[in-house]
């Protein structure tokens, strides 16, 4: 069974809004939700910018008995995923409940849990280790949540690949649909910003400014230094398109082919070259069936990072640029920060721009750092019929999607 | 759709093969030694001194002992950042590899061939020592870079950085079902046209975390833990990885390699009911192993052994029990099953993966492995469990289940290869 995968809903809970409306406008907007870091003290760190998530009620979306149970990555993914499920106007029953399932993507998990767990562990010791917290220190505790809150009962799998979580979980929902192991799979990511994690990024050297300039999040900017962290969750309702269409479901796009590669690289760093990302890029397309020159636009990866938005640009001017073809570059990082399992917030928004034919602004990019046809300052409005979502990950590991308008 | 459904052709590109195998754990140190071990009925499971487990309240662990990867691993491949559990793996992954003929892999290979692994706890008994050191010093110092492997993705980063890779890879963290779905996802890339050849697994090392968790649930025998036994207490934590080696059929003729096995289905469900108790009506892992016959093409009564999940908690037992009931019907208590948890432990999420390596041994070396330590009868668990030794019956299709907290369950159903064309 080969069968066709379209999107028929989104759900996000996003720093820059929650909702595809508070989202969607603010982006148009190019507005930013990077900000000063209020959740915890960043004193002595050299950074202080963030992205946070501070208008989530998660009470309007989640049951108390289920919420009280929850951690805040749990609820949230809970939430993004009853949206796309409400969106797609699929009600889960005895019937098709066995037919639905998840494939979500962390890069993280709950690190604030985690760490919050091992300080008890090592300063209070194993006794006072609480065990109602151990299930939500894992991975697979956001699915595993939503699938108790939402009802569903099929396919449950959790991606944990740093930056290309999500966009490798839209890929996997997908491949469980064609060969029919599911009917409609919610398939996303989800990252949170925690004291602990984000001090050690600073140690790392990875978060702006990692280089002269001031602090901010500028994708593929001349004057870029460096990402800044957000947080966020971001779910593409898939559905089998013969399913789709018998219940009238009018679908945002269809997920025509991915594409997934790897390059060898430092662990935690960058490949020498964009070898790896363009063969992923290459394959996606094959797998779609189209060429360069009729991709529209490109929802990209890009987050201010030196080197990553250097690689990704290289990238395509290697694969688009030599081939005289042209697509609309955009990144949201600028507005929602870097939130790392972010592929399922920029799929959500790629499939928001092939329904609106409007390709967002990156906001934070004033400068470019090449002559790409990226958006700047202003959206682009024009009919879009292809759309190709890319993900890169830091330790040289790629996944790209290709989404066609119905 | 160019590239997918090209492959649709060949129905040989459609089945997928088991080429290589791989393990270290707490009974062996490979294949060979495993098999050996399995068919003795081997018990890895004593007093961990990985950590201090002096404040704990149970100190038993299925730990390997003396694991040094630098004696194995050739020394063009740098172990530098690289955790305990990412050393295990790639010790795996090493044996798999040679055993499939593919190590070094050949040039023309590499832009096809992936990795996909499965994780639990990747590298945290590294950041739990930088933790404490973080803690000590309150915050001021810490050895930060050793965090370069926290996340179970570095693994099959350090795998790809280790062979020269350029295809598919990814990491999954499903708790104890990890290991199972990576090689059900691998199998699915192959089928797909995304790689010619793949390298899955799982691995996972015993850390003070992990350790913590599970006594804090309450769910570990503290002596040994003794599936499907009246007195079962608990499940006991272990160490390992396990990494096969996939390739089409068609990719496995052509380069005249010898075929350990076929992934014959795989069906992945969640119960939708409790984080951490099992569904005692066992649909989750009811439909789990529906879901792998299906995908399968076979009947219940083609499963000549069932590689049980088998943790010895109270709870799991009880519903698998039911669970096989359910799905074989009459014939459940023909069918052998073992849970092989009994010698090296519940390896989350390395589980499904080592047991992947089970049951391949099973059907390679032509015995059924025991579940050791069924010290008393428990009238709810009544099947078949292969309590008296391995015996010596040589299994052609092997049922393996791996469920998790979270309420995730995994069947992979592995077997014989058979020279005719299955399916198509």
């Amino acid at each position: 069974m080969d069968r066709r995968v379209v999107v028929t809903g989104i759900g996000m809970v996003t720093p820059l809004g929650i909702g595809k409306e508070a989202f969607g406008a603010a982006l148009l907007r190019a507005e930013t939700a990077v900000r000063e870091i209020e959740g915890f003290p960043t004193g002595n760190l050299p950074s202080h910018l963030g992205a946070e998530l501070r208008a989530f009620e998660p009470r309007e979306f989640i049951s108390l008995k289920n919420l009280r149970k929850m951690d805040r990555l749990s609820a949230m993914v809970t939430a993004s995923a009853r949206m796309a499920l409400d969106e797609a106007k699929i009600r889960i029953d005895e019937g098709n409940r066995d037919r639905i399932g998840i494939v979500m993507g962390t890069a993280f998990g709950n690190s604030e849990l985690k760490v919050n767990s091992a300080r008890t562990l090592f300063t209070e010791g194993p006794g006072m280790v609480n065990p109602i917290h151990m299930p939500n220190t894992v991975m697979n505790a956001p699915a595993g949540h939503a699938s108790i809150e939402l009802g569903f009962r099929g396919v449950n799998t959790t991606i944990n690949h740093l930056a290309v979580s999500a966009e490798t979980a839209i890929a996997y929902g997908a491949m469980e649909i064609r060969r029919g192991a599911a009917d409609v799979i919610l398939a996303g990511g989800a990252d949170i910003l925690s004291p602990f994690f984000y001090e050690t990024l600073t140690r790392f050297k990875a978060l702006s400014p990692t280089d002269a300039g001031p602090e901010g999040a500028r994708p593929f900017d001349i004057a870029r230094n460096g990402p800044v962290m957000g947080e966020g969750s971001g779910i593409v309702c898939l559905e089998a398109s013969d399913l789709a269409l018998e219940r009238g479901a009018a679908p945002y796009a269809e997920i025509i082919g991915w594409g997934l590669g790897s390059s060898p690289s430092p662990p935690t760093g960058w490949p020498d070259g964009p070898r790896g990302f363009v063969l992923a890029l290459e394959r996606a397309m094959r797998m779609a069936g189209v060429s360069p020159q009729e991709i529209d636009c490109i929802q990209a990866e890009g987050n201010g990072g030196c080197r990553l938005d250097g690689l990704e640009a290289a990238a395509y001017q290697q694969v688009f640029g030599a081939a005289g073809a042209r697509p609309l570059i955009t990144s949201l990082k600028g507005a929602t920060g870097e939130i790392f399992a972010s592929g399922g917030i920029r799929a959500a928004a790629l499939a928001l721009s092939l329904r609106e034919g409007i390709v967002p602004p990156t906001a934070g990019l004033s400068a470019p750092l090449c002559s790409l046809p990226f958006v700047i300052g202003k959206e682009v409005r024009s009919p879009l019929q292809l759309g190709l979502l890319s993900g890169i990950s830091f330790g040289g590991t790629y996944a790209c999607l290709v989404m066609k308008r119905p | 759709m160019l590239g997918v459904n090209a492959a649709a052709k060949n129905p040989e590109e459609q089945r997928v093969v088991v080429t290589g195998m791989g393990t270290v754990n707490a009974i062996a140190g490979d294949p060979r030694e495993f098999a050996a071990a399995l068919r003795r009925g081997d018990c890895g499971i004593g007093p961990i001194t990985l950590f201090d487990t002096a404040a704990f309240r149970t100190h038993n662990g299925a730990q390997i002992r003396n694991f040094a990867p630098r004696s194995v691993i050739p020394e063009e491949i740098s172990l530098k950042r690289m955790s305990r559990s990412d050393g295990m793996a790639l010790v795996a992954a090493l044996q798999a590899l040679s055993q499939a003929g593919l190590y070094p892999v050949p040039e023309g290979l590499k832009d096809e061939m992936g990795v996909i692994i499965g994780g639990g706890a990747g590298g945290l008994l590294e950041a739990e020592t930088v933790f404490q050191g973080y803690l000590k010093t309150e915050g001021r110092k810490a050895r930060f870079s050793r965090l370069a492997s926290v996340s179970c993705a570095s693994t099959a980063n350090h795998l790809v950085n280790a062979f020269g890779l350029w295809g598919p890879k990814a990491s999954i963290m499903t708790a104890c079902s990890s290991g199972a779905t990576a090689v059900g996802l691998g199998r699915d890339l192959i089928r797909g046209g995304a790689g010619r050849a793949m390298i899955v697994g799982g691995t996972e090392p015993l850390c003070r975390m992990t350790f913590a968790s599970f006594n804090a649930l309450k769910a570990v025998d503290p002596d040994y833990c003794r599936p499907f036994s009246g007195n079962r207490g608990g499940l006991t934590l272990g160490e390992a990885a396990g990494v096969l080696v996939l390739e089409s059929l068609a990719h496995a003729r052509q380069r005249g390699a010898t075929i350990l096995g076929e992934v014959l289905g795989y069906g992945v469900t969640c119960d939708s009911h409790h984080m951490t108790a099992p569904d005692v009506g066992a649909s989750g892992a009811i439909r789990s192993m529906q879901a792998a016959l299906a995908d399968a093409g076979l009947a219940p009564e083609e499963v000549d052994y069932i590689n049980a999940h088998g943790t010895a908690t109270p709870p799991n037992d009880l519903m698998e029990t039911r669970a096989i009931k359910a799905v074989f019907g009459r014939q459940a208590g023909q069918i052998p099953v073992s849970s092989t948890k009994s010698m090296h432990g519940h390896t989350l999420g390395a589980a499904g993966a080592l047991e992947a390596v089970v049951s391949l041994i099973a059907i390679t070396e032509g015995f059924i492995p025991p579940t050791i330590h069924r010290e008393t009868q428990d009238p709810e668990c009544d099947l078949d469990y292969v309590t008296q030794g391995a015996r010596p019956t040589a299994p052609d299709i092997v049922l393996s289940n791996s469920f998790a907290f979270g309420g995730n369950n995994t069947t992979v159903i592995f077997g014989r290869c058979r020279q005719e064309v299955r399916r198509g």
